[in-house]
């Protein structure tokens, strides 16, 4: 399944790399939404693609941002998926 | 019916809208009139979208009251940026104040330039393809249209036109010129001295500066003349929309805001530049000295 997953990370690492440099520092988190998706998808494979979706998600102009890793362990409920 | 067809609906009835509401005035085939209509859809968008950029200024003035905050975190943390970026935050998210744009304006904006991609192309067609509310007789006569002499449907590769090909030339160069300056604006005047740590950055933005440009004009040539309109109207609206800000009220810590910070001090508006220079300078010694509150908040943060 992992390897299934490497043209999402390189995906994610030409972004970081001459995409997101162009623009103004703009993510409202710690780590940036880019790298939470990266670290998601290496330790939750596929979930990690929600995961960084969702966050994305919550990264918008009415949040407040603030420091947020990648949980260690996830609930897998159903609705949980992604939800902190 | 695809995911995208309530946005060619959207997109194509505002520039059918605008059409039919300048047709008295310029002519219902005129160029200046499909030209226009394409510029009234980026204007429309931008505005929609400028409560959200006076949301983010609103936020980056609440940080002149952090500065002196920001600057401990940032000496703290000199050596570890890691750390220094989870601090810094946390003090946002701590004080519910957050500079920073997110992704939202981008993403907010990307389907909407898809939608006119297709919405043009299918009027680039031969023959021309209605999407949305564009009727047969409407999509012909856009496709008819043109911006300085080049049919609006035409793109550099696609059309043996020597008008067409000046015209996407000059427009693919206009889109690179406003987002070089507009780019550089920001580096150069535009965003706080905190970041001189982090040179891997900046020396990538230096790259992407040049780079963007040829970018543009290698993905530039397969573009519509219609769509090539609406990327230079949307780049010189940002170009414009970062002038006044840059200029009116600068983010704190920036050469931007140093010099209105002077302009002020000479108009008599504030009593000592040298004092409120200081937050934002290099200057340790100084906020320490000068004020209390910051110390006393810094060892609530721990």
């Amino acid at each position: 399944m992992k390897f299934l997953m490497a043209p999402f990370l390189l995906i994610i690492r030409g972004w970081q790399k001459f995409i997101a440099p162009g623009l103004a520092p703009r993510c409202k988190y710690y780590p940036s939404c880019s790298h939470y998706t990266y670290d998601a998808i290496k330790r939750y494979n596929i979930l990690g693609i929600f995961m960084g979706v969702w966050r994305v998600v919550r990264c918008n102009p009415f949040s407040h941002g603030g420091v947020d890793y990648v949980p260690t362990s996830l609930k897998l409920g159903p609705i949980k998926i992604g939800a902190r | 019916m695809g995911i995208l067809d309530p946005l060619y609906w959207v997109v194509s009835g505002v520039m059918v809208f605008i059409h039919r509401a300048l047709s008295p005035v310029f002519g219902e085939t005129s160029g200046v009139t499909w030209s226009l209509s394409i510029v009234a859809l980026v204007i429309l968008i931008r505005t929609l979208l400028i409560p959200l950029f006076v949301k983010q200024i609103k936020s980056q003035r609440a940080l002149t009251a952090l500065s002196p905050e920001m600057k401990k975190i940032q000496q703290k943390y000199k050596d570890d940026r890691q750390k220094q970026s989870e601090e810094l935050m946390k003090l946002y998210k701590q004080h519910k104040t957050n500079p920073l744009a997110s992704c939202f304006p981008i993403l907010a904006q990307a389907p909407i330039f898809f939608a006119l991609f297709t919405v043009l192309n299918g009027i680039g067609k031969n023959p021309p393809q209605a999407r949305g509310t564009f009727t047969p007789e409407l999509a012909e006569q856009a496709a008819a249209a043109k911006f300085l002499g080049a049919p609006i449907s035409e793109t550099f590769l696609g059309s043996p036109n020597t008008t067409t090909k000046i015209v996407t030339v000059f427009l693919i160069a206009l889109m690179s010129l406003t987002t070089f300056t507009t780019q550089r604006q920001l580096m150069v005047k535009g965003m706080p001295k905190l970041d001189t740590t982090n040179n891997m950055m900046l020396q990538q933005q230096k790259i992407l500066l040049y780079l963007f440009p040829v970018i543009f004009a290698v993905t530039g040539v397969n573009f519509p003349v219609g769509v090539l309109i609406y990327w230079s109207t949307t780049n010189l609206w940002t170009w414009g929309q970062q002038y006044y800000v840059i200029k009116r009220n600068p983010a704190p810590g920036s050469p931007a805001w140093e010099e209105l910070q002077k302009k002020k001090a000479a108009k008599g508006l504030i009593d000592d530049v040298t004092n409120n220079g200081s937050v934002a300078v290099e200057d340790p010694e100084k906020p320490k000295g000068q004020r209390n509150q910051p110390k006393k908040k810094k060892k609530k943060n721990k």
